[in-house]
């Protein structure tokens, strides 16, 4: 008969190997952080340079460039400490071949980082305007960097303006000049079928529905980023329908394609990565996903195909070239200061302090306005181009209040004129708030309640 | 022999156990592992030029609300913190914190001097988006949002973002510490012509 092991050292030897065990875990992972910690990369040197180009300019204009570069050593905590930078500007005018150099000269001892050019008259006051980029380095850093990223192969335009139309729009009324739009979309804030969500996190505003466009059909369709779908409401539905979008839930710009497809524009990416573009069927699967060449601000839609506002090159990008899904490289190549129109021609916008500048451009004519504004001028939501007509929207804005100008000029002014309050409760894609299809402007609100889509019927003639 | 493989998988039972509860546990622990508590560096000026050196240092790092601390290689290292508890010791600031880190202000509402906190220092400061929308403390001032410049501040009740640069179409490049789903980077914003914004200003600048 054996005897029974005694109950306590029964459970002495899984006690141990627990005990080991944990020991063992809990130490080889903190031995694994620790090695993590001591591989993680050093402090890296900062090199960037931000720039307003003078998309348009008026004749007899001094013409500066100006370039802000931010740099830093490495490993040196003193963000005081900075750096030397020297650079200079490749200029021609439009249409030739050679770019001349002009070194850029360091601002005052105070602001060493400050790059500036002057562009010499010749070239300022040409009819056609100016073509440049700029090639800044950091020679202690071993850091360069080219204005736009496309240098050569894509330049900055600056173009010149001829026989512009002066509008002054002088001191806005906030709260006159109102018109009451036909509400064709709502969707109240919530995660039902028909509803629309915010996005959750802590101190985050709110942010929901995103952006919308509205296709030849009339069909509205918005994007609800934080359930990652769309809401489509077909022409005269009072409810719409949801279809799944694999997109990443956080704020996106969206546009309609010419085929029927559906664009969305990701504004956050994967460590190392710039946003995706995410093409989409009607049923929402995935066609194709493309890496945008810089961080970008909208999406439209070309004769040829979509484009991207990228930053810091401050150029319309296209996504795809012939067709095919185009590298950053080519991307970076083909960026334009202008941005084609499905209407034809291309359309330029320079808004600086309260005035704002914008010339149709078809071939070597060219239309042009240039508004003045007692109030200040914010962001241009629209311009488009409709008829033989411009339509912008613009913000206006004090400290106080905030709301949208809807302006239609033609060549001898400004045709028509209304005011829309703000209705930006919830937060979308900075220019996702208005569009225009046929002649009707479109605009996507939010209020406490919910996100919506008015319609407004512009007069053409 | 029993006992031997009692032993063994008590032992292995123990490590995945240990690795699985560690690692699970991982992302909230970047604080620890990484941050600290080193004084500030006073520093007789600050230019715009140099914060926006200490801003984009956190580009493409973490968002943690009422965070302060973050290295620089580029991503989140405590991605998917809970965004409810302040407390998970993830990596970044919030947005008023690295305004604060940015804007080398004092912890003492009352000084307007000038500090030079490391990436690393775990601070956030004592001002929430909404007081350095009002102005509060000595350092900072409300602005006319028309005369805003570079490195200057548009804030809300509950955000706050820097003005790194003005894009062609009166849209403002924002560097902010956006969310835990975007991090700290920079983005298109309309913050300027919206009335939940107002301007705010660190005093002070060199140039």
């Amino acid at each position: 008969m054996r005897a029974g092991k005694p109950s306590g050292r029964r459970w002495l030897v899984p006690i141990v190997g627990i005990v080991l065990g944990s020991v063992a875990g809990v130490a080889s992972v903190a031995l694994a952080n620790a090695a993590a910690q001591r591989s993680s990369p050093p402090q890296r040197a900062v090199f960037d340079a931000t720039h307003l180009p003078p998309l348009l300019t008026t004749p007899g204009e001094r013409v500066d460039l100006a370039f802000d570069v931010h740099c830093a050593a490495g490993d040196v905590e003193d963000a005081e400490g900075g750096c030397d930078v020297s650079g200079a500007v490749f200029v021609r005018a439009t249409g030739t071949a050679a770019f001349d150099r002009i070194a850029l000269s360091p601002g005052s001892s105070d602001e060493r980082r400050r790059l500036t050019a002057s562009v010499p008259d010749s070239l300022a006051s040409r009819r056609g305007g100016f073509e440049y980029y700029a090639e800044i380095e950091a020679p202690d850093l071993g850091e360069r960097l080219t204005v736009p990223a496309g240098g050569a192969d894509a330049p900055h335009v600056s173009r010149r303006l001829e026989n512009s139309l002066d509008v002054a729009l002088g001191r806005h009324a906030f709260g006159a000049d109102r018109r009451e739009g036909a509400r064709l979309a709502f969707a109240s804030w919530g995660d039902g079928a028909t509803q629309a969500g915010l996005e959750q996190g802590r101190n985050l505003p709110p942010i929901g529905a995103s952006a919308f466009d509205v296709d030849a059909a009339g069909t509205v369709v918005v994007l609800d980023q934080a359930h990652r779908r769309l809401l489509r409401w077909r022409k005269g539905a009072r409810s719409p329908v949801h279809v799944p979008l694999s997109v990443t839930g956080t704020l996106a710009d969206m546009a309609v394609g010419n085929d029927g497809s559906l664009y969305v524009l990701e504004s956050t990416a994967e460590p190392g990565r710039n946003p995706l573009v995410r093409r989409f069927d009607d049923a929402g699967r995935e066609l194709e996903a493309m890496e945008t060449a810089e961080r970008t601000s909208q999406i439209r839609m070309t004769p040829d195909g979509a484009v991207v506002l990228a930053h810091p090159s401050h150029h319309w990008m296209p996504i795809t070239v012939d067709g095919v899904p185009a590298s950053r490289a080519e991307q970076r190549r083909h960026g334009r200061s202008s941005r084609a129109l499905r209407s034809g021609g291309e359309i330029v916008v320079f808004r600086h302090a309260n005035e704002l500048r914008v010339a149709l451009v078809s071939g070597r004519s060219m239309r042009s306005w240039r508004l003045t504004s007692d109030t200040p001028l914010a962001e241009v939501q629209l311009a488009e181009s409709l008829g033989q007509r411009l339509v912008l929207v613009v913000r206006l804005y004090d400290d106080s209040v905030g709301e949208f100008a809807v302006l239609t000029l033609d060549r001898n002014g400004l045709v028509d004129r209304f005011t829309l309050d703000a209705a930006d409760w919830a937060e979308t894609a900075p220019l996702g708030r208005f569009r225009l299809a046929g002649r009707s402007l479109y605009r996507l609100g939010s209020t406490p309640s919910g996100a919506f889509v008015d319609r407004f019927d512009l007069e053409v003639r | 022999m029993l006992t031997s493989r009692t032993l063994l998988l008590t032992f292995v039972l123990a490590v995945v156990l240990a690795w699985v509860g560690s690692a699970a546990a991982y992302h909230t622990r970047f604080v620890a592992d990484n941050c600290n508590y080193a004084a500030p560096t006073p520093t007789s000026y600050i230019t715009r030029e140099g914060s926006a050196a200490v801003a984009l240092r956190a580009r493409h790092e973490g968002y943690q609300w009422g965070g302060g601390c973050w290295n620089d290689n580029d991503r989140d290292d405590s991605p998917g913190d809970p965004t409810t508890d302040a407390g998970t010791g993830g990596e970044g600031g919030d947005c008023s914190g690295f305004t604060f880190k940015v804007w080398r202000e004092a912890l003492a509402t009352s000084d307007s001097s000038f500090h030079q906190w490391g990436m690393l220092r775990y601070v956030h400061g004592p001002y929430t988006a909404a007081s350095f929308k009002a102005g509060s403390g000595a350092p900072n001032v409300t602005a006319p949002k028309s005369n805003l410049i570079r490195m200057d501040a548009l804030a809300s009740d509950g955000h706050i973002g820097l003005i790194y640069a003005v894009n062609p179409d009166g849209t403002d490049q924002i560097i902010e510490a956006k969310g835990e789903a975007y991090g700290t980077n920079i983005w298109t914003r309309t913050y300027r012509g919206s009335s939940s914004y107002s301007g705010v200003r660190r005093t002070g600048w060199s140039s």
